[in-house]
């Protein structure tokens, strides 16, 4: 009894809630905490174990006549009203006929974080299970019950929970994980898809784990969830993302991504395509981008990716590449810019689509646009020789014979025969004129063939050498012997044939005439540059007219007026142009250019 | 009494030779002027314009001429002294048979006429009726 006592005035003292208590729950010793635990008074609340932890349960009542340590977790109303979980740890005391040392702890927190978790469990859906390969025992929760629309007291087994994988693909699957699961112990984590007892089919995810024991496999566990709208969604995103990658495929379209802060540049597989260059060839960086970009395009396009991420301006625009096979083509780029959270540029992702054939047609359509309006204006040319010219002489011709038959002098009479022939004779030259003109318009760029200037030119100056002499002109010329140009041959010796006419018809009446012409030829054209020291033109006053059809601009008894615009006709119908730069009293430059292939 | 003047303002020989004839026919008290192109004309305009009885009662002008062109000369006589205008008879005479260019002559509101040619005795006849 000693022992006893020791022992018993040690309970007594101590702070942690403990009570001795007989087989029929009445309290035979207790400790400080105990009263303190539950919050009450020794006196107000008697020495009965129910009094404190409620009515006890029948297996509670039943656990005390035992003779074994035990543990249950009783829920109790306060004398407040406040619930509480409370486990108590029971000790059988050896050698004092049925009586236990209670413990109590206070578990209501962990209670309700196990309620938490149920419940989370509950609402994501996620089950558990358990396969027993000793006992042959398979046991579902809930949830897996409830995800396979099964009642609750369903009693599952293995082969029948296989059985509910959808046949095919599922089932075949699920059988080999969990044979590879019973045979090696390896762990499987699978997404199926289930038919459920109503026969909905459903996606879950299956993980499961071996239990082994000695290197054989005794059971497994695992969860269970429904993943069945996610996967589903999945699913969805997939389809779309194929289509997608279909779409960008076929419609030749190359997508980049392009890291603004780390200076890193990915591109797809089709952007390689595109650009025609080898994926090992490219670094990845801003700079190998740039390097495709035709020369004369880098800058602008260069700008105009900094505008775009600088927020300035959308990145929309076209721009020529140099691709690896040194050919040019014409990029469509459009491109977004993304900004971090503190409204940084960070990342600008893009789409570039090859726009060469549509731009070459749109060329070639220009081109067809540029013939059209100019033979529109070569026709409003015409109108105006017939309105001005044809007319003007003959309604002299009318007017003359018309006056004819009044009173006139002899003199006179014989004046106005004379006038009628004059006039006639400039009407025919004028009908002769229009014929060449027609001619010229016929002339198609395939008629072209490379024609030596310097011979032409020779020739043309020894036509009119006469009036080179009689001028005292000086030409010097600086033509390169076998310098061709796209020509046709009687058309480069009348543009040359009329710039020395000209020159020698509007020669400085103080000055002798001298007259220069060189060409200077490029990979693409020859330029011929024409210039005299004549009297020159005052272009600020006719600039434009300066080719128009019958403008004179010299008091020049000898001018038609026809000489410049038949050579701008002469140089457009051999695809080539022409243009003039003067001051008056010092004289003129006409400069030539042709192109040296068709 | 000096004789009526009246100004052929055309580049074109045969034109004035013609014309001259004919005015001295239809309009027997006038003396025609020659003038090869706008700004001849122009000129001997601004020398008469101290002097307005001697400045002509009318002027035949082409449109189509070197040097300086009808519309041209127009130009010049919007901003030259008023009496050019008013004492003048300004017939724009053109072998443009050019709606445009009929339309631009209504642009002068101190013009008197505009015909195409050939000049013929009835034109002149109804010019005469509107001389004074």
């Amino acid at each position: 009894m000693k022992t006893n006592t020791s022992q018993n005035s040690l309970l007594t003292q101590s702070p942690i809630p403990m009570v001795i208590v007989a087989g029929d729950g009445q309290i035979l010793e207790y400790s400080d905490g105990f009263y303190r635990f539950f919050e009450c008074n020794k006196k107000k609340r008697g020495d009965a174990l129910h009094l404190f932890l409620g009515e006890l349960s029948t297996a509670f009542r039943h656990n005390l006549k035992q003779k074994d340590d035990f543990i249950e977790t009783i829920e109790v109303v306060s004398v407040i009203g406040k619930t509480r979980w409370i486990r108590v740890n029971a000790y059988a005391i050896k050698g004092n006929g049925g009586c236990f040392q209670l413990s109590f702890d206070d578990v209501t927190q962990q209670k309700i974080q196990y309620e938490l978790g149920k419940q989370a469990q509950q609402i994501a859906r996620v089950g558990s299970w358990t396969v027993n390969l000793i006992k042959n025992t398979v046991t579902w929760s809930n949830v897996t019950k409830e995800i396979h629309e099964l009642p609750l007291d369903y009693e599952p087994d293995l082969e029948t929970g296989i059985n509910f994988y959808k046949e095919g693909d599922s089932r075949n699957r699920i059988i080999e994980v969990v044979s590879e699961c019973i045979e090696t112990g390896k762990a499987f984590d699978e997404e199926l898809v289930l038919i459920t007892a109503k026969g909905n089919e459903r996606w879950v995810r299956s993980i499961g784990e071996a239990n082994r024991v000695n290197g054989k496999t005794i059971g497994f566990s695992g969860v269970f969830q429904d993943i069945d709208e996610t996967k589903r969604q999945q699913l969805r995103y997939e389809v779309l993302n194929d289509r997608m990658r279909v779409a960008i495929g076929s419609a030749n379209i190359g997508i980049w991504d392009f890291d603004i802060v780390n200076n890193n540049l990915i591109w797809n597989k089709k952007m390689y395509d595109l650009y025609g260059v080898r994926e090992e060839d490219f670094n990845g960086v801003f700079e190998a981008w740039e390097a495709t970009v035709h020369p004369e395009d880098k800058e602008r396009a260069n700008e105009e990716v900094q505008q775009a991420i600088e927020g300035e301006k959308d990145f929309n625009t076209e721009f020529r590449i140099l691709k690896g096979d040194g050919s040019t083509a014409f990029i469509h780029a459009e491109a977004k810019v993304f900004y971090n959270e503190d409204g940084q540029p960070c990342r600008m992702i893009g789409a570039n689509t090859d726009v060469s054939r549509i731009k070459r047609q749109d060329q070639r359509l220009r081109q067809l646009l540029n013939v059209t309006e100019k033979q529109n204006q070569r026709l409003l040319d015409f109108t105006n020789i017939v309105s001005h010219n044809l007319r003007s002489n003959s309604s002299n011709i009318s007017m003359l014979a018309g006056m004819l038959n009044s009173e006139l002098t002899v003199d006179q009479q014989k004046q106005f025969i004379e006038m009628i022939q004059t006039s006639s004779e400039n009407l025919d030259e004028t009908i002769v004129q229009l014929n060449e003109t027609v001619k010229i318009q016929a002339t198609s760029h395939g008629d072209l063939d490379p024609i030596p200037l310097s011979t032409v030119f020779s020739k043309v100056l020894q036509s009119v050498n006469a009036l080179v002499l009689d001028a005292s002109a000086t030409i010097e010329t600086d033509l390169a012997q076998n310098l061709r140009v796209l020509a046709v041959k009687p058309y480069l010796s009348s543009v040359f044939l009329n710039l020395l006419t000209n020159s020698l018809k509007y020669r400085h009446p103080s000055r002798p005439l001298k007259i220069k012409v060189k060409a200077q030829a490029s990979s693409n054209q020859t330029i011929v540059t024409f210039t005299d020291n004549g009297i020159g033109i005052d272009l600020q006053k006719y600039g434009t007219k300066v080719f128009g059809m019958y403008k004179t601009f010299h008091n020049n008894k000898d001018a038609k007026g026809i000489g410049l615009f038949i050579t701008k006709n002469h140089m457009e119908a051999m695809n080539g142009c022409i243009e003039v730069e003067s001051v008056v009293d010092k004289g003129s430059t006409f400069r030539l250019y042709f192109m040296n292939n068709h | 009494m000096e004789a009526n003047r009246v100004f052929l303002v055309d580049d074109d020989l045969i034109f004035r030779t013609a014309a001259t004839v004919l005015v001295g026919k239809e309009l027997p008290t006038y003396k025609a002027h020659h003038f090869e192109n706008g700004l001849e004309a122009y000129t001997k305009l601004m020398d008469l314009a101290d002097t307005p009885e001697e400045l002509p009662k009318l002027m035949l002008l082409d449109i189509n001429m070197p040097v300086m062109n009808g519309w041209e000369l127009l130009e010049e006589l919007r901003s030259a002294p008023s009496q050019i205008r008013d004492l003048v008879q300004i017939h724009i005479l053109t072998s443009s048979i050019s709606p445009e260019d009929m339309n631009l002559s209504e642009t002068y509101e101190f013009i008197n006429g505009y015909i195409t040619k050939p000049l013929t005795k009835q034109d002149l006849d109804k010019l005469k009726a509107g001389l004074p």
